[in-house]
């Protein structure tokens, strides 16, 4: 229990895009990011990666796992030649949230609060992605906060209207794109990725009446079935360059680490547009367009961040669900910190009677050799005397403890407990 | 009468103003009805005004210039379903309106000729094209606007409440290639009356050379577009440049015309 619950991350009100799609990790990188920090004193650690956010939930991770989260974030930022402070340069742009307060921040986030886009359901199958990406480092106690978190997010979406309306970056894709076109109907897209990202936005621009032509990926059989649904064709990559010579909307969310759009394979084919405008819709986080090429006068280039913007007007009528959200979260956070608080009390009482009731048998023994005129009934009845002693000596401070727990106060008084009695775990035992 | 009527429509078309202003000053968005239901008015009443009127003189071709310029302002909003329109378009006719009044609305010693339809149409075809050209310089001007928010990625009052690019962009084609025969129709009924009609009304050198210059313009706008396929920025460009020159050719050769009076 020493050390409870940490967040310790960035997200898009504390880092630059820019930064934070270097800060992204891929599912395929998460046990190795947590491996690192658990090494480092954490005893368990859930990774939550979203185009909005890297955030570690670290349990019992004292200020060396903390370090070691800032010093692999650090790794991801280019070279400034600063040295000394390993992972200085990623905490300028990070927080770290403590114990309650890092429980109030997952359920937030989970809930949608926290996201650029208020009250948008993305992030809660994001938060559930990540807990069981991390499922072997968790820990029963970041089990539990995941496990909280998604009923959190469903209790709000649920019980307020915080997710009524269309408000993704998909959507906002559509509104750029008709602001630009004006009427969708009859303009071509073509679409680069075939993740879930890139249906969604692609069906979005399918429902306006835009003819997706061409779906690009680097799986064909992936972008035949989007293709196939949606009535494009299905090319690789290296194919679709030509394609931005006539396309009129080009969506792009692959999950490639760099970006594929670059000046050198489509500045020159945009170039033979004549003038004619092409909008450049880029989901990916990292990005997949080079902004250079939003210096071509023709070209309309929005990424994650200009979507979110969006998208985050279009949702000012949510801000009036905040306030009933906020109390569902502080409601669950109670809940949840009860149950935390609670966790170690039972076994700490049970330890704390059996090390005064230690002590207690051997001032008995001491006394009792010294009383060997006793009969056995009067020594039975100093016994009894010393245990009803005890008893009453611990009846207040028990009750006290399992009160605290309950009302989720538990754990700053175990954490007293602890260090007056000496059981520290690792101290004296 | 005249002159109450052309001050209850400016005041109309002050209010009309204020609201399309409105939303760009933080305060919030009247309904829309009322910022149709506003320049309406204003036009009916200006429309009563101009039937009572003797169209020669500044005045009334400032009024009349100002009256095509509104119906033009409520047709193109009820294309492009918004108000962006009126925010160049009721300012500008709220000026012109109060141009008009300053410069009086009372015919000159010229006025029999006002009777001849000729010269009515020629007014009438002449102040349509300038309203046209104007509609195609506000297009132009919400395109580069729109165009310039859209680029930067800024998504404040301009995005929102400015019309697409692209139609606004057909609304400055369509501005352009419809004022032009209006424009050529009225120089050509204007050469045609002066010539059969020379006695009666004066033509100054100043209206030609303004009438032929405006007349150019336009077509070297209409040129760029329908010939040489400009579009967007490109042709917004043209069409500003073109509005501009041709009135600050107005201006210059207004101030060294005498008569205040006089259109020219």
């Amino acid at each position: 229990m020493g050390g409870g619950i940490k967040v310790v991350g960035v997200n898009h009100r504390t880092a630059p895009l820019d930064v934070r799609e270097r800060f992204a990790h891929g599912a395929h990188e998460v046990p190795g990011a947590l491996a690192r920090v658990m090494a480092a004193g954490a005893g368990g650690g859930v990774l939550l990666s979203t185009c909005n956010r890297t955030e570690f939930y670290l349990v019992s991770g004292d200020e060396p796992a903390l370090d070691a989260v800032w010093t692999l974030l650090a790794e991801r930022l280019p070279a400034t030649g600063r040295t000394g402070d390993a992972g200085g340069e990623a905490r300028e742009y990070g927080y770290i949230a403590r114990d309650r307060d890092a429980v109030r921040h997952l359920y937030r986030v989970s809930a949608g609060l926290d996201s650029m886009i208020i009250g948008e359901s993305q992030i809660q199958g994001q938060v559930r992605e990540a807990w069981e990406a991390s499922r072997a480092q968790a820990g029963p106690v970041l089990h539990r906060l995941f496990q909280t978190a998604l009923h959190v997010g469903s209790r709000v979406r649920t019980e307020t209207a915080i997710g009524r309306g269309t408000a993704s970056a998909a959507s906002a894709g559509v509104a750029v794109a008709g602001k630009i076109f004006g009427d969708l109907a009859g303009k071509s897209a073509l679409i680069l990725g075939a993740g879930d990202m890139a249906e969604l936005a692609a069906t979005c621009l399918s429902d306006e009446g835009v003819q997706i032509t061409l779906v690009a990926n680097r799986t064909h059989e992936r972008a035949r079935a989007i293709a196939e649904r949606l009535g494009g064709t299905a090319v690789t990559l290296e194919e679709a360059w030509p394609y931005f010579a006539t396309t009129d909307i080009a969506l792009c969310s692959t999950s490639a680490p760099h970006a594929v759009v670059t000046w050198e394979r489509v500045g020159a084919v945009i170039g033979a547009r004549h003038g004619k405008p092409l909008c450049i819709l880029d989901l990916a986080v990292p990005r997949d367009v080079d902004p250079a090429i939003a210096q071509l006068e023709n070209v309309f280039l929005y990424d994650v961040d200009d979507l979110q913007t969006v998208a985050a007007q279009a949702t000012v009528r949510r801000r009036d669900e905040i306030p009933a959200a906020e109390r569902i979260v502080e409601e669950e956070t109670d809940l949840f910190w009860a149950w935390y608080g609670g966790l170690g009390v039972v076994p700490l009482i049970k330890e704390l009677r059996q090390r005064m009731d230690d002590v207690r048998a051997l001032e008995l023994e001491r006394a009792l050799r010294q009383l060997g005129h006793l009969s056995a009934e009067d020594r039975a009845r100093v016994e009894q005397f010393s245990q009803a002693l005890l008893n009453k000596f611990l009846h207040q401070p028990t009750i006290a403890l399992k009160a605290a727990a309950e009302e989720g106060r538990g754990y700053g008084l175990l954490d007293a407990l602890r260090r007056l009695f000496g059981m520290e775990p690792g101290g004296k035992e | 009468m005249i002159l109450t009527l052309h001050l209850v429509a400016l005041a109309l078309y002050g209010l009309a103003t204020a609201l399309a202003l409105a939303p760009f000053m933080g305060f919030r968005s009247v309904p829309r009805a009322l910022t149709i239901a506003l320049p309406c008015a204003g036009a009916a009443v200006h429309v009563v005004a101009i039937s009572q009127l003797t169209p020669i003189g500044l005045g009334p071709a400032l009024s009349m210039l100002a009256l095509c310029l509104v119906l033009l302002q409520l047709a193109s909003e009820r294309l492009l379903r918004g108000s962006a329109v009126s925010f160049f378009a009721a300012p500008l006719a709220t000026a012109l309106v109060g141009l008009a009044i300053l410069s009086g609305l009372a015919p000159g010693a010229e006025a029999a000729v006002a009777r001849n339809v000729w010269f009515v149409l020629h007014v009438a075809l002449s102040a349509l094209g300038l309203a046209l050209m104007a509609l195609a310089f506000i297009a132009a001007a919400l395109y580069l606007l729109q165009f310039r928010e859209l680029k930067a990625r800024r998504f404040g009052q301009v995005f929102q409440l400015f019309p697409p690019l692209e139609k606004l962009d057909q609304l400055n084609r369509f501005a352009l290639v419809a004022g032009f025969p209006a424009l050529t129709l009225g120089v050509v009924l204007a050469l045609g009356y002066g010539a059969q009609f020379a006695g009666d009304l004066h033509a100054a050198k100043a209206q030609i050379v303004w009438g032929i210059f405006t007349w150019v313009v336009l077509g070297w706008a209409v040129w760029v577009r329908v010939v040489r396929h400009w579009a967007g920025r490109r042709a917004a460009l043209a069409s500003i440049a073109g509005f501009s020159a041709v009135l600050l050719v107005y201006v210059a050769l207004k101030l060294t015309q005498p008569g205040a009076e006089r259109f020219l």
